[in-house]
């Protein structure tokens, strides 16, 4: 190359044309300014836009970066009993979460081994659910990976905190339930807010990791236990530390509540009703404070633990909770619908009484059965059984011995002895009267309305026509009828206190933290269009009905208990040409001034000999077992299951002995005698149960048909007395 | 080599600005890195900062003091020893941020691109100013422009657009200055242009791609590779007229910020002294850049004019594409803020850029006596 031949230094070669050379040397010089004033220019331009045009907006978002606000969240309410015993307490809860804006920049997969080694999550797991967490409230904002920890790890992980940018312990209140499996339908349980829940409830202020009442107390009373939670502004580096608290508002502590449980009480009633259910799928049993629609205790079994649900449930847990036959999960006494059977005639009564059809000098006699003609075909004739041939009754008598019979002429009435009876639109109408058919509007969720039929129902619900043996039907309580034993219990109050509908209710009081009442809660009530004086006469009957009558087994000495039993048949017919029965109780005492009422329902069981000395037991528990258990002037103690608060009423083994001798021995009368059966009330015309109503057509017989009286009313005397003893305990 | 006499023209405004800049620089330095080091130590990239400008500034004046045509006549070796320097880094490089762009050396990382760019200007302005009546040739235009376009290559294949542009501005200031005829400009132009949609799916790697993706859309992965020009956008724009002070900008101080002593220095320098501090050193810039364009008018050869050109084309550039990243006029390319950002090489090759305009100044008219 030529650059390096020359012996003497090199030197570029001078332009000859000297002027021209520094003309465009002269050029360049100017367009090399313009080149630097122009790209500056354009920096200056943008950096106007950024700083001056935009400058607010970027200053906000510098504040969003460098302020993080984080919810405190407040102590949930906790629950008393009425006498003041702790039932909820808030325990820690700890989940593994993470901020996806803290995490590393480049070095998320590591911060993912390292908490999926820890917690036990697959990676992958990890990684989808900080997507989905991103997605649904931001990229700050804790994603939970894994909640309920156990201690340890929980505590291993928050050593692992300050070295893993992103990860956050969280800690979080959580529920005790003290009494384990004993308020689970009456409390509910908390859980994790869904994404539907969320959807509605985000605006409210629910954060997407909040937990919330999900059944019982917890859901309806959620506004009340929540309290607010508070915040605090925090300085964050971009790691997601925290610097320093900028300001703070404290949580409000949710409201603590007092229920109208009396939790020993409860106990009792759970104890009493396992042992006259022994072979039922389900039953339940509830006692009310006549005056205040107050509930006392409120069993339905089979029951779980709802301490269950505050951890993550494991699927097979849930399962077996969801399949087994007695579907644990639904209080039975509020959610599910049966034919309330006999328990029914105390409405029928009422309404006769109060419309004229009958007064206490109403005399029918039983033979054991009414027939009837069909009323196209003359030839066709449908018998209608009482469960024995009972003689000659009055009203009184009619409700004691809860004759069939003395209820067809009173719903449906008797045209060959030209008897007007109310009809069915009147019986329907009184059912409605009492609170049949609606949600009795109980303060937690998942009541059913049960169901009262009338002619207009059926037509329009089956496309059949309403017949005589429909209302002689839905006069005994069976038939298409349905209702909860909540409802019953409702219905039996009104009769107890002479025409108040209460509302029944489980919370009776808001505390603040201190144990100052806030508020005193009470429920709406309503009349039952039925004169007191016609309603003492119901209740007369019911009187008697215990102290000489079918519901004998519900005696307790020194208490005037005053009642009616149901024995509600149900399903298809058996070989033997039965039913299987549903057992009812429903009833109050004492009968001069009633105080508190009870119902009692037994699936699979009898309302003589299961469901009348449950309810026995419990009166006895209730005015003698437990000494004065309630009263008004109780104190409710300040936070802490102190057992010198609890009342020591512990006597239930003592109580269970009681009633036993005082129920008549049903085996000392001869088979066959009306009198011998204190429960065996079979009805003329067997129904399923109500949600699946028989498809009749009219000409051919109904269920009852003219061949099976003998039998019929043969079998529960025969046979059922000695299936009672066992299973009722009585000796 | 230098006479006395002649020292009488050492342009010592030019090296008031460039020491200007460093201790504005200093400043910003020194509040970017206060998360990390509350205190002033031999390890603080402060000090580190300030040794290397002694360095510098003593490299100026050994660059200054030999006579810079001396440089030209070795201009083969010294073009050989760039393109050599830059094959290797890609061989025995260290890597960062995907790319490979560094030698270690006593403890030190080394860029070596920074040294090839010099390099490369000086061999240029040797080859053009040996031609400089055969301008209108077209071989002497494309030979210039293979020769720019090889070191261009390498450093591209590191990857680092930011330095390869660099390289094609310098080249196309200098055959500017050259007198290539504007035709030819304007059809260099034309067909870098259009090549640009043709390199970025074929030359460019993922990682490119990816980053164009990100200017354009930072929000697309605002965790990732969006958060640092996202996090530099809200910083400058969060700083308004005046900066929220020194010290005071959340973004730096919380580290939000991320290479904000390097890179993104001067989104400390937005956030902190706002759209005046901007104004400040641009001022500054401005001025030191016309001190340049000053050297090249002065020269008393076109061999000095079309070096000077070089180093005033390669400062601008440097600072225009830096900051335009900072502030999202183009996509994330690493280049270091001359003068400012914290980096021994990039510091020191700029005080001997200074050291080749000094010479140039210092020898301009000799018939002085």
């Amino acid at each position: 190359m030529s650059y390096f031949e020359g012996r003497r230094r090199w030197r570029s070669r001078e332009a000859k044309k000297e002027r021209t050379s520094s003309g465009r040397s002269a050029s360049m010089t100017a367009v090399m300014r313009g080149l630097v004033i122009l790209l500056f220019g354009i920096l200056v331009i943008q950096l106007i836009n950024l700083q001056v045009i935009k400058g607010e907006e970027y200053r906000e978002q510098a504040e969003i970066n460098a302020l993080r606000e984080i919810p405190i969240p407040a102590n949930r309410g906790l629950v008393y009993d009425r006498n003041g015993t702790l039932l909820v307490q808030n325990a820690a809860r700890f989940s593994a979460t993470i901020i996806p804006g803290d995490l590393p920049d480049r070095g998320e997969a590591t911060a993912y081994r390292m908490i999926s080694n820890v917690v036990g999550v697959p990676v992958s797991e990890i990684e989808a659910k900080v997507a989905e967490g991103i997605e649904n409230q931001g990229e700050f904002s804790p994603a939970v990976i894994k909640g309920d920890l156990d201690r340890e790890v929980a505590l291993t992980l928050i050593e692992l905190e300050p070295h893993v940018p992103g990860l956050h312990v969280q800690v979080e209140p959580s529920r005790d339930y003290l009494t384990g499996d004993l308020l689970s339908h009456i409390l509910g349980y908390t859980g994790p807010i869904s994404a539907e829940e969320y959807a509605v409830l985000g605006a409210d202020g629910y954060l997407y990791q909040d937990y919330l009442g999900k059944s019982g107390v917890e859901l309806a009373y959620e506004d009340v236990l929540r309290g607010k939670s508070g915040k605090k502004l925090v300085e964050v580096d971009a790691a997601g530390r925290e610097l320093r608290v900028i300001s703070e508002r404290r949580p409000i502590d949710g409201t603590n509540l007092v229920l109208t449980i009396d939790i020993e009480l409860q106990a009792a009633v759970q104890d009493i009703l396992a042992e006259y259910s022994a072979d039922s799928d389900n039953a339940a049993a509830a006692v009310i404070d006549v005056k205040t629609g107050e509930l006392l205790s409120m069993v339905s079994l089979p029951t779980f633990d709802n301490n269950l649900f505050t951890r993550q449930v494991s699927e097979d847990a849930l399962a077996e909770l969801i399949e087994s036959p007695g579907k644990p999960l639904v209080n039975h006494v509020i959610s599910d619908r049966y034919p309330p059977g006999s328990t029914f005639k105390t409405i029928v009564g009422s309404a006769a009484l109060q419309e004229g059809v009958a007064s206490t000098g109403t005399t029918i006699v039983s033979r054991g059965y009414i027939n009837v003609e069909n009323e196209f075909d003359p030839n066709v004739i449908y018998v209608y059984r009482d469960w024995a041939p009972l003689g000659v009754l009055d009203f009184y008598d009619g409700i004691a011995m809860s004759s069939n019979v003395y209820f067809y002429y009173l719903a449906g009435g008797f045209s060959d002895e030209g008897f007007r009876g109310l009809g069915a639109d009147k019986v329907a109408e009184y059912a409605r009267a009492f609170g049949l058919g609606s949600p009795t509007g109980i303060d937690i969720a998942g009541e059913s309305d049960g169901l009262v039929p009338d002619p207009d129902w059926k037509q329009s619900t089956l496309g059949e026509t309403w017949t005589i043996g429909d209302t002689y039907n839905f006069g005994i309580g069976q038939g298409y009828l349905a209702a909860t034993p909540i409802q019953m219990l409702r219905a039996i109050t009104a009769i107890a206190n002479g025409g108040t509908l209460v509302t029944p209710h489980l919370v009776t009081k808001y505390l603040d933290s201190l144990g100052n009442t806030l508020e005193t809660l009470t429920s709406a009530a309503t009349t039952v269009p039925v004169d007191a004086a016609n309603l003492q006469i119901v209740g007369e009957g019911m009187r008697q009905s215990v102290t000489s009558g079918v519901a004998r087994n519900a005696a307790v000495a020194g208490v005037t208990v005053a009642g009616k039993t149901g024995t509600a048949e149900f399903g298809a017919i058996r070989d033997d040409g039965t039913y299987e029965t549903h057992g009812w109780f429903a009833g109050y005492a004492p009968a001069e001034d009633p105080e508190i009422a009870v119902v009692v329902f037994v699936q699979r069981g009898s309302g003589g000999s299961d469901a009348s000395p449950a309810a026995a037991r419990i009166f006895d528990y209730y005015f003698s077992g437990g000494g004065p258990i309630y009263g008004p002037g109780n104190v409710i103690p300040v936070p802490g299951p102190d057992p010198a608060d609890v009342p020591e009423d512990t006597a239930t083994p003592d109580a269970t002995a009681a009633p036993a001798t005082d129920i008549p021995e049903p085996t000392a009368t001869p088979a066959g005698e009306p009198t011998a059966s204190p429960a065996g009330e079979p009805t003329a015309s067997p129904v399923p149960e109500p949600t699946d109503p028989p498809t009749e057509t009219p000409g051919q017989p109904p269920p009852g048909t003219p061949t099976e009286p003998a039998q019929q009313t043969a079998t529960p005397a025969a046979t059922l007395p000695n299936e009672r003893r066992q299973s009722g305990g009585v000796p | 080599m230098i006479e006395p006499r002649a020292a009488r023209n050492f342009d010592l405004v030019l090296v008031l600005l460039a020491v200007t800049l460093v201790a504005y620089g200093g400043l910003l330095l020194y509040s970017a890195s206060l998360s990390a080091y509350p205190t002033i130590s031999m390890g603080h990239p402060l000090t580190k900062q300030i040794i290397f400008a002694f360095l510098g500034v003593g490299g100026m004046i050994a660059v200054a003091w030999v006579d810079y045509r001396v440089y030209g006549q070795m201009a083969t070796g010294l073009y050989a020893f760039a393109v050599l320097l830059l094959a290797a880094v890609l061989v025995v490089g260290d890597s960062a941020y995907g790319s490979t762009r560094w030698f270690s050396f006593a403890g030190q990382q080394i860029q070596a691109s920074e040294i090839a760019k010099l390099l490369v200007i000086i061999t240029l302005a040797r080859y053009l100013a040996d031609r400089q009546h055969q301008m209108s040739d077209p071989r002497v235009f494309v030979i210039s422009l293979v020769m720019a376009a090889l070191p261009a290559g390498l450093v591209l294949v590191e990857p680092d657009m930011g330095t390869a542009a660099v390289f094609g501005a310098i080249w196309l200031g200098m055959v500017a200055m050259a007198g290539a005829p504007p035709r030819y400009l304007v059809i260099a132009l034309g067909v870098a242009l259009a090549t640009i949609p043709f390199m970025a799916l074929l030359a460019l790697g993922d990682y490119q791609i990816d980053r164009f993706r990100l200017w354009i859309d930072p929000a697309s992965d605002p965790l990732g590779g969006g958060f640092n020009i996202r996090q530099a956008e809200i910083g400058i724009g969060s700083g308004g007229l005046f900066g929220k002070g020194l010290t005071d900008g959340t973004q730096t101080q919380l580290d939000f910020l991320q290479t904000s002593t390097t890179d993104y220095i001067f989104s400390v320098l937005g956030e902190e002294l706002g759209l005046i501090g901007a104004l400040v050193l641009f001022a500054l810039f401005t001025a030191l850049l016309f001190r340049g364009i000053r050297a090249a008018t002065l020269s008393q050869d076109q061999f000095g004019r079309l070096i000077a050109t070089g180093i005033v084309i390669m400062i601008l550039f440097q600072v225009f594409i830096n900051v335009a990243v900072n502030i999202r006029l183009v996509p994330v390319t690493g280049i270091p803020l001359p003068f400012i950002s914290q980096g021994g090489s990039s510091l020191v090759m700029m005080f001997i850029a200074l050291g080749l305009l000094e010479g140039i100044v210092i020898r301009h008219k000799r018939i002085e006596f």
